[in-house]
């Protein structure tokens, strides 16, 4: 479990970002962190990484308070995938790029190996484990990135916005993987804007507004009980409007769902 | 204070106390050369902001005087060469932060009579030095997050800092690729310039000139006799 207890922090100039956030992650949950440009959503998933120090409350990884310990320390437990992979990136190929998380981590020769066979075939990176890192799409180089995190059997793997310019097939080929990862135990959380995402994948979404945490539920009372929804930062998701406006019609968290629900109504099939 | 001076005069007033820093040749009048600087970045408001760079400077003056020192050369002159680095510095650090990049882009064509793209190569890489220090914080960080530690000897810190210089070289080549293509698509080369900055200088900056040529010449006879 990871939790952030009373937590508030400024950059030093004394204006309040976060205010009081209390926010807990038990393992095997997918979450959408969600708000306004500028509301604090990067700095919540920097302070569980320790890349900023709360200034006042703790960060507690099961049940020890870790606000002293640094981002190098915590990558034992949490993977990130920043919003621009390549910063990371400087090894000469993709395998030798991925076997760095756990060479810092001090592990074997042979269990160095062994983990990033399964990180590149679990983000379906064997056929370019030789490719030069920078040479890759914007879609590989996120998925090196969670490669990297995986190798390092972290339990927590947060994302900053990694479906920003992608289009949809890699958009939706990232998801996919993040389901799979989540369906073999790991704990995800996103930072996104896309509110498709936060119905369809996600089980939780937490949203952030007035420097505190002003949501916490699940995507559906989200999208339709909310009725600070647009206040917020967020929008109805078309699938979620559509069943909606439809009358005695299910929630429907995606466009699929939509069409197998409309299908059923009128008694047809999908070709 | 100094905002009120145009960027010619700011630079004449580098150039002269770099010139003093290079004359004088014993410890206690660069003492005061050091500390006269100190004082006219305080009365520009900018000495507690830039404090860590005068404190990375001092460290930066006794590594060369303990360099000095080891080369065989005597104290005092360890002293002088430590605390000339640091006088001819400093004044840049004035310099800097007290005048607009685009004002002293126009100054440099306009009045140094240096070629256009010379001035603006120069003032570019100025610009980007702070972008330049947030990106390395950036991919610090990023390293950081995969298990990287900035804990360890000295050794060990330049071993690990390889991996955040690759991709930071990566980055800025692209940018800088990135930037090449921007001016050439505005248009840059054209042998026509114009500046919206006002950079004449006024009767104030005049006298100022005149009192650094004056100094000039009284510290050249000082030296001249022995005395700094």
């Amino acid at each position: 479990m990871l939790e952030m207890k009373d937590v508030s922090f400024n950059y030093g100039s004394g204006v309040p970002v976060l205010e009081r956030v209390n926010v807990k992650i038990g393992e095997g949950e997918f979450i959408g962190l969600g708000g306004r440009n500028g509301c604090g959503k990067t700095t919540v998933t920097r302070l569980l990484m320790g890349l900023e120090k709360p200034v006042s409350g703790e960060i507690v990884y099961n049940g020890k308070v870790i606000n002293g310990d640094d981002a190098s320390v915590r990558s034992h437990f949490i993977g990130y995938v920043f919003q621009r992979p390549e910063r990371q990136m400087f090894r000469p190929t993709v395998r030798e790029e991925v076997a760095y998380g756990p060479k810092q981590l001090g592990m074997s020769e042979a269990e160095i190996q062994e983990a990033v066979e399964e990180a590149l075939k679990a983000t379906q990176l064997t056929d370019l484990a030789e490719s030069y890192p920078p040479n890759l799409n914007r879609g590989e180089k996120q998925r090196v990135a969670i490669a990297s995190a995986i190798a390092m059997h972290t339990q927590y793997l947060i994302l900053d916005e990694p479906t920003s310019g992608q289009d949809s097939e890699d958009k939706e080929q990232l998801m996919e993987l993040l389901s799979e990862l989540h369906q073999k135990g790991m704990t995800i959380l996103i930072i996104s804007h896309d509110m498709d995402i936060f119905a369809e994948y996600c089980q939780r979404v937490i949203v952030i507004g007035n420097h505190t945490k002003a949501f916490d539920g699940t995507p559906e009372e989200l999208f339709t009980k909310r009725p600070d929804l647009y206040d917020l930062g967020l929008s109805r998701p078309d699938a979620v409007a559509l069943s909606m406006a439809a009358p005695d019609f299910p929630y429907c968290k995606s466009m699929k769902e939509f069409t197998a629900a409309m299908l059923e109504r009128i008694g047809g099939t999908k070709q | 204070m100094m905002k009120k001076f145009v960027p010619v005069t700011k630079l004449i007033g580098t150039f002269a106390f770099s010139f003093w820093a290079l004359v004088m040749h014993t410890p206690l009048p660069l003492v005061g050369l050091v500390v006269i600087e100190l004082i006219l970045l305080g009365l520009c408001g900018n000495l507690s902001r830039n404090i860590k760079a005068v404190f990375s400077l001092i460290i930066f003056a006794v590594f060369l005087a303990v360099v000095q020192l080891l080369g065989g050369g005597s104290m005092e002159s360890a002293y002088v060469t430590g605390l000339r680095m640091l006088a001819m510095t400093i004044v840049f650090i004035i310099l800097l932060t007290t005048t607009r990049l685009q004002d002293l882009t126009a100054a440099l064509v306009k009045q140094i009579k240096i070629p256009y793209e010379y001035a603006f190569m120069f003032t570019a890489a100025l610009r980007f030095v702070p972008d330049f220090i947030a990106e390395s914080q950036a991919v610090q960080e990023a390293q950081a997050c995969r298990g990287l530690s900035t804990k360890g000897n000295i050794f060990k810190k330049v071993i690990n800092y390889m991996s955040v210089v690759q991709p930071l070289m990566l980055k800025s080549l692209g940018r800088s690729e990135t930037m090449a293509l921007s001016l050439e698509l505005r248009g840059f080369g054209s042998h026509e310039h114009s500046f919206m900055s006002n950079v004449q200088p006024k009767g104030r900056d005049y006298i100022v000139i005149f009192v650094m040529l004056a100094l000039s010449c009284g510290i050249v006879y000082l030296r001249m006799q022995g005395l700094v």
